[in-house]
């Protein structure tokens, strides 16, 4: 398993450096927008662009970059977004709240939408089977912006329960229960799809499951249907729930820019694309490497998560 | 039932591949050129006057004197909230700002050597010193001889008394001392910093400012002469390749890319990524190329030299005592120009106005950066090729001194600012009835709705308007309609090999009656009511909001000439014998919508088009309209304009062919500059003060290589104006003209007419409304609105005055008055539904 382990985080950062490389070569062959300001002397924007070193061969370029990154941590300035502000520094103040938000809000659909698809399959074809299972279509069908202008027209708006923006951290800090408070609407707006998605695959999965023979062998064994679902249903089911609910972690470094926009959150939910549209290479390298990174050593995790749920299956056996 | 579906489904897909195969697989091949026949426009005459001494060319400096008792020396606690609809990095460094919330976070800290305040009648402006304890005082006789100054030169030199009592927010004294450092650092050729312009260009030219910035640097002056008599002198001369053959961003064989300025014995070959099919002429471009084929004695460009043929030398080291900034004494400062200042009285005040170039030096130093010509980072700036900085671009690297300053900044959230009680004006007894407010917040909200529930919450003070809100709003005491001096257009690309290529029958708009016909067919009324909060119908290149004489107040738009520009353009007659008897008359009449006149300029279209072998007279014709995004508002107008332009083919043989397609490009500009779409919205706009700059800098492409225009294919310096002068009839191009107008030098006018500014203010708007007619004549872009801002103002406060006023708006924070302290506001909203 170690040797898998460590197989694996080389592969990981090999592919790493190759992404790395591509995207590097591929940004810099975008040319950056032309400099269009009335009556402006365009020579200094030029100027500071040489001064950046975008005019060196690309080669050079990449060299001082892996440079800068591996021997001083300095992913560069912002050029074209958040000029002369540090990348890292940007991304260290954003990314808290998006995480928190995040992280928030599947804490809380996780169980729910656990037990939603355990309570669904469990009541097959039931009338509470059906109920879940339209709410379910329900909320994955329907973008989560909507509910986002829902929540926040009824609870902020019409009901006062809370903010209609996210506070400030100059009225609360950013582990406090005000700020969690003002956190709510789009925690609920965000865990809406998330408890959706997973009811509908706990249900399907644990369906599936109790139908087995080894459901009936249990049973007949002696257990009650209880210790059954508990020892065998539920335990099989995870190996594919489980995977889906750590792809749920990792993907709270990523955001929503539009929940985010509706409440006045300052995380990180547009910035790759803000990047890559007015074309700032420091942020778009820096980003495209952070989430590269996320997703590669996701796939590693989630790998090694299935041999701790089922002992059944082992990772880089050669048998 | 499934079968009829089926079948419906099957027609559908039929007709679908046979409109296809309509465009694609016709056996009709359009002509590969385009001939639009000779531009020739002739304008109204101009009788012209010469400009006076400006002897009567005085500012107002009676200001407002506010409300008793509302002002900071009240005792209630007053918080004013607004937002801003990104605080996206801002960074309000005073040397490198860019961005116009940088600006306002700038204005808010700062304070300028003058500000525009409301004058007493709530109706124009007056100018009152800030930073400045007076206004500037003319002192050229004494650097005659010096700093390029000649006797009698007048207006070149100024004296400016700076405020003693200014001090930075954290008590320290300003002084003349603090002035030059921050010069010396906006001109430091390490930096480059973005501002420094503002020191070179335009009427605000110091001596040597350019030449202290670009010291040690190749500096491209454009030549005098023919290109041909430089390389006669032993001059190499460099073309500029991106003004002149638009080769921004594209490279040579290597995959180097092209430089603007290319000398013309350069072979080195660079991709003209606009000419389609690599192998075909000039899909490869060099140097010496353009200059043999267009430049060199006897080629078409010959007299084009001195638009787009540089010399260069290297920039030399200049002192920073031959920078016109003279330090006086510790309180007065000298600025010396390279140029006279034209209409001092205002201009002055105007460039010197919103905030100073100070920065804080103590707090500049560390915020640097300094790193060799590597781009390893060393220790001193002695040492270093490259300085950066990040002052003012957080709470711990900025510092102001205005009646304002930064106690909180949150990235992306929030920036609030209190009361500087080390700010002279709160007791130098010149700001009673001012600044009311002990705390201002401004929060970042991007989503309208959430704004718009948080002032209805009571939680912001002001909201802008959208078109959809005016059913609920429009009529609410609490609007507030700000003009804004910026125009939304149509914009047609006609070059029609690009649209060719397109390949999809959009070059029937390189037919002028095509796109005059969509012009009639917009009932431009209708649009900015339909699709704006408050814009208006708009008409012309410029709105009411360009003034042309700063001391009357008066607007371009309102003169008789620019009037009579626009009625030539959309056909209206006046005077005997016609529905209107005088100018003023057919102007208010006047719509630009005649669908019938629509429908025979459609007809004469679809008859030019077939005849001239571009089309064959039955493909369908899909004309690619590029769009920044798609949200309601865009597909509603693009609906409109879809339907009118379908409705003006109605009866040609246009009817039935011809479609709008709206594509979601957010680099829609860059992608009409090079000619991949067919029409978008254009918008300029941002300089109310000068009118006559405009048509030069943003519709002819400009020699320094800005290419700003957006018509793509519409040679403005192949279009022939012709103005009878005095009786004499003058023929130009119409981008000397616009140049001649934007007060560059442009000797084949020059010579007939002398300067432009040599005229009066009404001479002016004469030269330039035939400009502007001869330009709207073509139709390559069509006015739609003048952009307004519709806001409601929170019943917390009180703007000085609900009608704009041009500078000073509705008197900002410095004259808001507030109704509610913060706690009776608190237990109002609580208790109480705002009702707006």
């Amino acid at each position: 398993m170690k040797k898998y382990i460590i197989q694996r985080i080389l592969l990981m950062l090999l592919t790493m450096f190759v992404i790395m490389t591509l995207c590097f070569i591929l940004i810099k062959m975008l040319p950056l927008p032309a400099v269009r300001e009335m009556g402006r002397d365009i020579n200094l924007v030029y100027a500071k662009r040489e001064q950046m070193g975008y005019n060196r061969p690309l080669l050079v370029q990449y060299v001082l970059f892996l440079k800068a990154v591996f021997t001083r941590w300095d992913w560069g300035v912002g050029e074209q977004m958040y000029q002369a502000l540090s990348v890292t520094e940007v991304m260290a103040q954003k990314l808290p709240y998006t995480i928190l938000v995040n992280l928030y809000s599947i804490l809380i659909a996780i169980p729910l939408g656990l037990l939603l698809g355990i309570y669904a399959a469990l009541r097959k074809n039931k009338w509470q089977d059906h109920l879940i299972s339209t709410l379910v279509m329900v909320f994955i069908s329907v973008p989560s912006y909507v509910y986002a202008f829902l929540v926040q027209y009824i609870f902020c708006f019409r009901l006062g329960w809370f903010s209609l923006t996210l506070e400030s951290l100059d009225s609360a800090p950013l582990f406090s229960f005000r700020m969690f408070r003002s956190m709510m609407p789009a925690i609920i707006s965000l865990g809406f799809g998330v408890v959706a998605s997973l009811a509908r695959y706990t249900r399907a999965e644990l369906s599936e499951v109790l139908t087995g023979d080894y459901m009936l062998l249990a049973r007949t064994k002696g257990l009650t249907r209880a210790q059954a679902i508990r020892r065998h249903a539920l335990r099989n089911a995870m190996v594919v729930i489980l995977p889906m609910i750590i792809g749920e972690f990792i993907g709270i470094v990523g955001g929503s820019m539009i929940i985010e926009n509706i409440f006045a959150i300052p995380g990180v939910g547009n910035l790759y694309v803000a990047a890559i549209n007015v074309r700032d290479y420091n942020f778009f390298m820096a980003l495209t490497c952070f989430y590269t990174f996320i997703s590669l050593a996701s796939g590693i995790v989630i790998d090694i998560s299935y041999g701790l749920i089922d002992p059944r299956i082992r990772m880089g056996s050669r048998k | 039932m499934r079968i009829r579906k089926m079948a419906s489904f099957a027609v559908a897909a039929a007709m679908m591949i046979g409109s296809t195969s309509a465009v694609f697989a016709s056996d009709f091949t359009p002509a590969e050129t385009y001939d639009t026949g000779e531009r020739a426009y002739t304008g109204q005459p101009v009788t012209t006057a010469k400009v006076g001494d400006g002897s009567g060319e005085t500012i107002s400096t009676d200001e407002y004197a506010g409300v008793e008792g509302k002002d900071y020396t009240d005792e209630g606690y007053y918080t004013y909230n607004d937002f801003l609809p990104k605080i996206t990095g801002l960074n309000w460094d005073p040397l490198s700002w860019k961005t116009t919330d940088d600006g306002n976070v700038a204005s808010m800290i700062d304070i300028g050597f003058y500000e525009f305040v409301p004058n007493p009648t709530l109706d124009g402006y007056s100018v009152v010193p800030e930073m400045a304890a007076a206004l500037p005082v003319d002192v050229t006789d004494s650097y005659v001889g010096s700093y390029g100054v000649e006797e009698g030169d007048t207006s070149k030199a100024y004296r400016i008394a700076l405020n003693p009592d200014a001090c930075w927010e954290n008590g320290e004294k300003i002084t003349a001392d603090d002035y030059v450092y921050s010069m010396q650092q906006q001109l430091n050729p390490k930096m480059m910093n973005r501002r420094a312009d503002s020191f070179y260009s335009g009427n605000f030219n110091i001596v040597n400012a350019k030449n202290y910035l670009y010291a040690g640097q190749l500096q491209y002056s454009l030549i005098t002469d023919t290109a041909g008599a430089e390389v006669e002198a032993g001059n190499t001369v460099y073309i500029d390749m991106w003004g002149f053959w638009g080769m921004e961003g594209m490279t040579d064989a290597d995959g180097n890319e092209c430089p603007q300025y290319v000398a013309c014995d350069d072979d080195t070959m660079y991709r003209d990524l606009n000419v389609g099919d690599s192998a075909a002429d000039e899909a490869w471009v060099s140097g010496a190329y353009l200059y043999n084929t267009y430049f060199a004695p006897g080629c078409p460009y010959e007299d084009y030299g001195t638009q787009y043929c540089y010399t260069a030398a290297m920039g030399e080291e200049v002192s920073w005592d031959d920078v016109g900034l003279v330090k006086i004494d510790d309180y007065t400062i000298d600025l010396i120009f390279v140029d006279s200042i034209p209409q001092p009285a205002f201009n002055l005040p105007y460039s010197m106005s919103g905030m100073t170039w100070l920065v804080y030096q103590p707090l500049y130093e560390s915020c640097k950066t300094f790193y060799d010509a590597n781009g390893n980072e060393v220790d001193s700036e002695d040492e270093a090729a490259t300085v950066t900085t990040n002052y003012c671009t957080s709470l711990d690297t900025s510092i102001g001194y205005g009646p304002y300053k930064m106690t909180y900044y949150e990235l992306d959230k929030q920036i609030t600012y209190e009361r500087n009680d080390n700010w002279y004006g709160y007791s130098d007894g010149r700001h009673l009835g001012q600044y009311q407010a002990d705390r201002i917040v401004w929060q970042a909200i991007e989503e309208h709705a959430t704004a718009l529930m948080s002032f209805l919450s009571g939680e912001i003070d002001e909201v802008s308007l959208q078109a959809d809100d005016m059913d609920s709003y429009a009529s609410s005491d609490y609007i507030v309609y700000e003009p804004q001096d910026y125009t939304t257009k149509i914009s047609f690309n006609t070059d029609y090999e690009k649209l060719l290529e397109h390949g999809t029958n959009s070059q029937v708009v390189v037919i002028d009656e095509f796109r005059e016909a969509f012009a009639f067919a917009l009932d431009r009324q209708t649009f900015a009511t339909a699709y704006t909060s408050a814009g208006t119908a708009g008409y012309g290149m410029l709105n009411t909001m360009y003034v042309y004489d700063p001391f009357s107040g008066a607007a371009y738009r309102d003169s008789e000439a620019a009037k009579i520009a626009l009625l030539n353009t959309y056909g209206v007659s006046y005077g005997e014998g016609t529905d209107y008897a005088t100018v003023d008359e057919a102007y208010d009449a006047m719509t630009g919508y005649d669908m019938d006149k629509a429908h025979e300029l459609m007809a004469v279209a679809y008859d030019k088009a077939v005849a001239a072998g571009i089309y064959d007279g039955e493909s369908p014709i899909t004309i690619d309209f590029r769009v920044y995004q798609s949200d309601d508002i865009y597909v509603q107008m693009f609906n409109y304009l879809n339907t009118q332009l379908q409705e003006a083919c109605v009866g040609s043989g246009f009817e039935g062919k011809v479609s709008l397609t709206m594509t979601v490009d957010a680099d829609y500009y860059n992608t009409m500059y090079s000619g991949g779409a067919d029409m978008i919205f254009t918008t300029w706009g941002g300089a109310a003060f000068a009118p006559f700059q405009i048509l030069a800098q943003v519709y002819c492409d400009a020699s320094d290589g800005s290419g700003n225009q957006m018509e793509v294919g519409f040679d403005t310096s192949a279009v022939e104006l012709t103005m009878n002068v005095d009786g004499t009839d003058i023929t130009d191009t119409l981008q000397n003209w616009a140049f001649w107008a934007n007060l560059q030098d442009v000797p084949t006018l020059d010579e007939k007419l002398g300067k432009f500014s040599d005229y009066d203010s009404a001479t002016q708007c004469a030269f330039y409304a035939n400009a502007e007619a001869c330009y709207l004549h073509y139709y390559v872009t069509t006015p739609l609105y003048y952009r307004n801002v519709a806001s409601l103002y929170s019943q917390k406060i009180n703007y000085v005055t609900n009608t704009y006023i041009q500078q000073v708006g509705f008197g900002g924070v410095r004259h808001m008055t507030f109704n509610y302290t913060d706690d009776e506001w608190a237990g109002y909203t609580a208790a109480n539904t705002l009702q707006y």
